[in-house]
């Protein structure tokens, strides 16, 4: 048995790694039993097709979980000059996301107060204020309302302050990572970011500190999948070299030992580990082979490669040349904080939930204010790289899965076992943190304990709130 | 690290992006085309030739013989935004060099690019076809498409603009610069790895 620093396989009731005879035995076809629990739909090592499919679920994932816990919003040098805003979705709510003229972020719901509809619908600009298109009530970008027209109309006592926009429950930043909560009831940010908050710090402190900017635009993918088919991925050190076999193979033949060709082997033998970071967080740490020796002269070339490598020796000398390339490389860290932050190479990731088969998944590119123009072009091409070459195919898998999960009613899990059994995990000796080889599973069973944490009592909930109001 | 050297290949270094910084700032202001810059009717029909040969290409899967439409200095550009912005610090779904281009091609040649297994069923249409002289002996040549595609269940249709810089190379039209302009590209995209 494994010790109990590993939070993954700490027994919970009906959690994935436990097993009792009840969970065997209930139905999980039965839709009733949606609101009471979701234990029926975990075994050890398994979860339940469900959970992927089902609309149902879904729509409790939107008010549970998305509704209960922190979610990344935006970064604040999206933000860069007051009265700048930006609106999006997250967790399915519609935000506008303002830098006030103080300079103070506030993230609103951005839908009326009087009939609902969305308020601003530009994607992003800059404003003191918001009216809206219906009756042309007006926010100002802290979301007070100013101006409500006829206001007599609503007698003596009406007062704007009752009609103010509403601001999100929460709102915290982590070193220019800004998130919110929808409910009150949440942990201090920095208790829900807990272990991931010093991975966060390596991955912004790398090279000369310079500061990420988050303006570089974004690839929005979409999906045809559930956004935990997707979520699963983040973590999965096992599908590297069979799903990227075509770019592995092209680069190998043309460039030979290049990154990532160290998934060529038994890749659970090397350094490269998987970490449970607690709170649902995990974290892939590809470090020990890709900045081994040099991230940048073991890089696959990519356009610019030798002309700003060249000009940049020029300009800083090798060392330092070289050093600042290797930082423009990727990082080699997959940090993913639950639910929907995924910070892989140089970009950040947001998964959005649409529906029960259908995500956006956008990859937010990163410059470096004040480096180099050469960096931050060689940024831009290394970060296209990947997703032209390897997430596409990524996503070609995420919606085979997809179609497997919702068609096939005959077999209902979906296998998350991976080295669940061979008891070769062990607490990293700097933290104590549980981690186990690369191609685990560790990473699915850490989010769905999680998942499984706010659902449960997002649902508990709310059946109290119901037999309260009954 | 010779092997990582390619002859020929676009340079892509800040030069390079200065003219691609002259080129969007062009394109985003053009307005009718002045006179004195349209070509001659030849070689307007020449430009529309070859568009439509690299549409039959691309249609056919023909990667290879797509390739070789393009000058040794050749780039394939599919911005992710709409504004013309600076590519040096702004990202896009595609900035290939005629190196990467090829990488590209021989990727999906493995038989294993899940993407493209099947492949994106296309067809290319294109109209509004304008051609105009340049400077250094080029031609610009604009045109709209409308590409129809299945794959999966999935049947869709993409469209926009291309901006293409030509140049002509023993005697033959060679494609220096391919933009491809969807009108959605900062929009949420679905399987994008066939080439457009
Ligand atoms: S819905 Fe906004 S003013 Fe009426
Ligand atoms: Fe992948």
């Amino acid at each position: 048995m494994t010790t109990p620093s590993h939070p993954a396989s700490a027994a919970a009731a009906g959690g994935i790694n436990s097993l009792s005879d009840t969970d065997r035995t209930r139905n999980p076809n039965s839709e009733s039993s949606t609101l009471q629990s979701y234990q029926h739909l975990f075994r050890p090592g398994f979860v339940h097709r469900r959970l992927y499919v089902d609309e149902q679920i879904f729509h409790d994932e939107l008010r549970y979980l998305y509704g209960r816990t922190w979610l990344y919003i935006a970064h604040e040098s999206e933000l860069p000059q007051p009265n700048d805003f930006i609106t999006r979705r997250v967790g399915g709510r519609p935000l506008i996301i303002t830098r006030s003229a103080e300079g103070k972020i506030h993230a609103l719901f951005n839908r009326c107060t009087h009939r609902a509809a969305i308020v601003c619908r530009e994607p992003r600009g800059n404003a003191k204020g918001f009216i809206c298109g219906y009756h042309a009530w007006t926010f100002n970008n802290e979301g007070h309302c100013t101006s409500v027209p006829l206001r007599q109309g609503y007698g003596k006592t009406f007062t704007l302050a009752s009609t103010n926009l509403q601001h999100v429950a929460r709102l915290d930043s982590y070193r220019g990572f800004i998130f919110a909560s929808y409910s009150a009831d949440v942990p201090s940010l920095s208790e829900h970011l807990g272990a991931a908050a010093r991975l966060i710090d390596q991955w912004l402190d790398r090279g000369e500190k310079e500061p990420v900017v988050v303006r570089s635009g974004s690839m929005p993918f979409l999906v045809h999948a559930n956004w935990k088919t997707i979520y699963d991925n983040a973590g999965d050190g096992y599908h590297p070299p069979f799903s990227h076999e075509s770019m592995l193979k092209m680069f190998a033949r043309r460039y030979g030992d290049v990154d990532m060709n160290y998934y060529g082997s038994d890749f659970d033998k090397s350094p490269m580990y998987s970490k449970n970071l607690g709170n649902g967080h995990t974290f892939l740490d590809q470090r020990p082979e890709m900045h081994k020796l040099s991230a940048w002269k073991r890089q696959h070339v990519m356009p610019g490669y030798e002309a700003m490598e060249k000009a940049l020796i020029e300009r800083f000398g090798e060392t330092r040349a070289l050093a600042m390339l290797d930082t423009a490389t990727g990082s080699g860290m997959n940090l993913n904080i639950f639910p929907n932050l995924l910070i892989i190479g140089n970009q950040i990731q947001m998964p959005e939930p649409l529906a029960a088969n259908k995500t956006q998944l956008t990859w937010f590119a990163t410059t470096r204010e004040g480096a180099p123009e050469e960096i931050n072009a060689i940024r831009m091409r290394m970060q296209e790289d990947f997703p032209s070459f390897g997430e596409v195919d990524d996503s070609a898998n995420f919606e085979a899965c997809q179609e497997g999960m919702a068609y096939v009613p005959e077999m209902e899990w979906i296998d998350i076992r991976r080295h669940h059994d061979t008891e070769v995990g062990t607490p990293d000796p700097a933290d104590h943190l549980w981690r186990e080889p690369m191609s685990s599973d560790l990473h699915m069973r850490t989010y769905w304990q999680r998942w499984q944490e706010l659902m449960n009592a997002g649902a508990t909930q709310a059946l109290k709130a119901r037999g309260e109001s009954s | 690290m010779s092997k990582k050297h390619a002859t020929g290949t676009t340079q892509f270094d800040l030069g390079f992006y200065d003219r691609m910084a002259a080129l969007l700032e062009k394109w985003k202001h053009l307005g009718e085309i002045p006179v004195d810059q349209i070509p001659s009717r030849e070689v307007i029909d020449e430009i529309t030739r070859l568009l439509y040969l690299e549409a039959r290409l691309l249609d056919q899967h023909r990667l290879r013989e797509w390739l070789a439409l393009f000058s040794a200095d050749g780039a394939y550009w599919i911005p992710a935004d709409v504004d013309y912005r600076d590519p040096r610090h702004t990202i896009a779904w595609e900035f290939n060099d005629r190196r990467r281009m090829e990488e590209r091609v021989e990727r999906l040649e493995t038989g294993q690019a899940y993407s493209q297994i099947p492949p994106t069923r296309t067809v290319h249409l294109l109209s509004n076809i304008e051609v105009m002289l340049a400077e250094d002996d080029t031609l610009h040549a604009l045109c709209n498409f409308h590409i129809q595609t299945h794959r999966g269940h999935d049947t869709q249709s993409r469209c926009g603009w291309c901006g293409y810089v030509l140049r002509k190379e023993n005697g033959h039209w060679k494609i220096m610069l391919k933009r491809v302009n969807l009108f959605d590209a900062d929009l949420p995209q679905g399987n994008l790895s066939f080439t457009l």
